[in-house]
């Protein structure tokens, strides 16, 4: 019996992810209640989109995969790591085997928290667990063991509604957006790094007065926001890198342009197919946590489009290439992602509010990690590519992929390591780093805010008097 | 045909959602859409050749078409007012 059912299991495992998610999506679906057709329509909504990626990224393959190549043998960088962009490895993680038993696992902890008022953050933001998924999914894969993937997983979801929460009052203050959180791990991993840096450059003397504005960020820095000339520009600089002839420098600009236009639009067939099963899982939640006051737990893209972030991602985004040729011992090629740098540097211009000077350090801090990051859990990402049936095998294997999603986060790489280097020690480390950083922000901070808004108050007494 | 721009941080994630929910009251209330999705940092470009701009963020700049902010549609608070406010800028 149990040999019949893994045969089947193997069998529809083989078929591949543009099969298989359909059919995973569809049970999700009839578990949230949607009615049968609903359900297989956002599955094949989903596999289309897949298909859609996987066709991007065979073409980004033969195209910008060949050209990095040629670039490395020409000029000696060793940037041979290939960042295909968030989208792509959100379409490898729904098209993971273990990803419906993830979804559930992140939904239950998001309730099991709020139950036991752990957290405010209702998170049903489904689209988004990708972020926790993957974690989940790599350390599977590293470890071979479910139970392991699951509680990564688990750990990713518990942490990040945990800073979604700590950073509430934040984004509510700066962004002017009331009740809502953003349990986003692209936004909220940069605050891993934005909070300490923060506090240690409030204290530099001298340092801490710096702060200069550039008013005119976006009239000169603007194509750098244009995913299409970025592309075009890219192209031909890699092209002109990677000793091409002029017609074959002018083609590869194009399709490098292409490539940045496109992905986005496959990503979105992901996101429209969710959209009912989100629904759903928020019709439910917000039934059943009527009596509470909660934040809704929204992706970060409600923020991004404000002026200080869009001037600081504009000039972090050159830095992002040069950071990327001059970092010894990085491989990433920075590409499909420059594109949501503004999500990278969101939560640290919040906490800074606006003062460009730092944001510019916490950025390129931030940018650093991610590039180191991802450089040394790109071999892990490809492996995985590769079993769900995207083979971006390019010279043999001479090009990985990576990106700035999935461990390229801090927050997800240190959990990745956590979870997959020795547990006797690790799994300690973690667990002393989790519960001081909770009750640094649960008790010490709050009692500290208490304090100066006494001082505070009572200087204004004085003054009164 | 009404033209209707959604515009969020990237163009794909809260601008798919809305603009979605927006098509679908819409057809149910019996007018005719269509609607394009792009970035935030592209309105100032785009919004002239449009009759409404809808966006899931802060959108500061000038804009000769009209501007609704539709954060309730992602929250689900408030929601049909928005709706409402949204279909009645394009009858």
């Amino acid at each position: 019996m149990f040999d019949a059912i893994m045969t089947g299991f193997n069998w529809f495992m083989s078929a591949g992810a543009t099969v298989m998610l359909p059919v995973i999506i569809t049970i999700i679906g009839l578990i949230f209640g949607l009615k049968l057709t609903t359900a297989f329509k956002s599955g094949l909504t989903l596999g289309i989109g897949f298909a859609g990626i996987n066709l991007i990224l065979d073409f980004m393959k033969t195209n910008v995969g060949t050209a990095a190549k040629a670039m490395v043998d020409n000029i000696g960088v060793d940037l041979d790591v290939l960042d295909v962009g968030w989208g792509s490895i959100a379409a490898i993680t729904w098209a993971s085997p273990i990803i419906a038993i993830l979804i559930f696992a992140i939904l239950a902890t998001n309730v099991i928290m709020l139950i036991l008022k752990a957290t405010n953050t209702l998170d049903v933001d489904i689209w988004n667990y990708h972020h926790m998924a993957i974690v989940g999914i790599m350390v599977h894969y590293v470890t071979g063991n479910v139970l392991l993937g699951v509680a990564a997983s688990v750990v990713m979801a518990a942490t990040t509604f945990k800073i979604a929460d700590w950073s509430q009052p934040m984004v509510e203050d700066f962004f002017g957006i009331p009740g809502v959180s953003l349990p986003t791990i692209s936004a909220t991993s940069t605050l891993l790094i934005a909070w300490p840096l923060n506090w240690l450059l409030d204290r530099i003397p001298g340092v801490n007065k710096i702060n200069f504005t550039l008013k005119d960020a976006q009239k000169y820095l603007g194509f750098f926001g244009d995913q299409m000339i970025m592309g075009l520009v890219l192209g031909l600089v890699i092209g002109g890198l990677a000793g091409y002839d002029l017609a074959s420098v002018l083609k590869l600009g194009v399709s490098m342009s292409a490539v940045l236009v496109l992905i986005p639009k496959m990503t979105a067939m992901f996101m429209e197919g969710l959209i009912p099963i989100s629904e759903a899982a928020q019709k439910w939640s917000q039934e059943k946590f009527k009596d509470r006051k909660l934040f809704i737990g929204l992706d970060a893209a409600v923020v991004v489009g404000n002026q200080d972030v869009i001037t600081t991602a504009l000039i972090i985004i050159p830095l992002t290439i040069a950071l990327a040729v001059i970092l010894p011992g990085n491989r990433v090629l920075p590409f499909a992602d420059l594109a949501i740098v503004p999500f990278r540097v969101a939560l640290a211009v919040a906490l800074t509010r606006g003062n460009l000077f730092k944001n510019l350090i916490i950025g390129l801090v931030t940018t650093a990690s991610l590039l180191y990051c991802g450089s040394l859990t790109a071999p892990f990402l490809t492996s995985i590519a590769e079993n769900v049936g995207i083979d971006m095998a390019i010279a043999g294997g001479a090009i990985l992929i990576s990106s700035f999603a999935a461990t390229s986060l801090i927050h997800s790489f240190l959990v990745f390591m956590a979870f997959t280097g020795k547990l006797m020690f690790t799994m300690p480390i973690m667990v002393v780093v989790i519960a001081a950083t909770w009750y640094y922000f649960e008790k010490i901070k709050p009692n500290k805010k208490q304090l100066i808004e006494a001082e505070v108050i009572e200087t204004h007494s004085i003054e009164n008097y | 045909m009404k033209r209707v721009l959604v515009a969020c941080g990237n163009g794909i994630a809260t601008s798919t959602v809305v603009a979605s929910k927006i098509r679908d009251y819409a057809k149910g209330k019996g007018v005719e859409i269509t609607t394009t999705q792009c970035k935030l940092m592209e309105v100032a470009g785009k919004a002239d050749y449009f009759d409404l701009v809808v966006t899931t963020g802060q959108f500061s700049g000038n804009s000769t078409t009209p501007v609704v902010r539709a954060l309730s549609l992602l929250t689900g608070i408030g929601q049909e007012a928005t709706l409402e406010s949204i279909v009645d800028h394009l009858r």
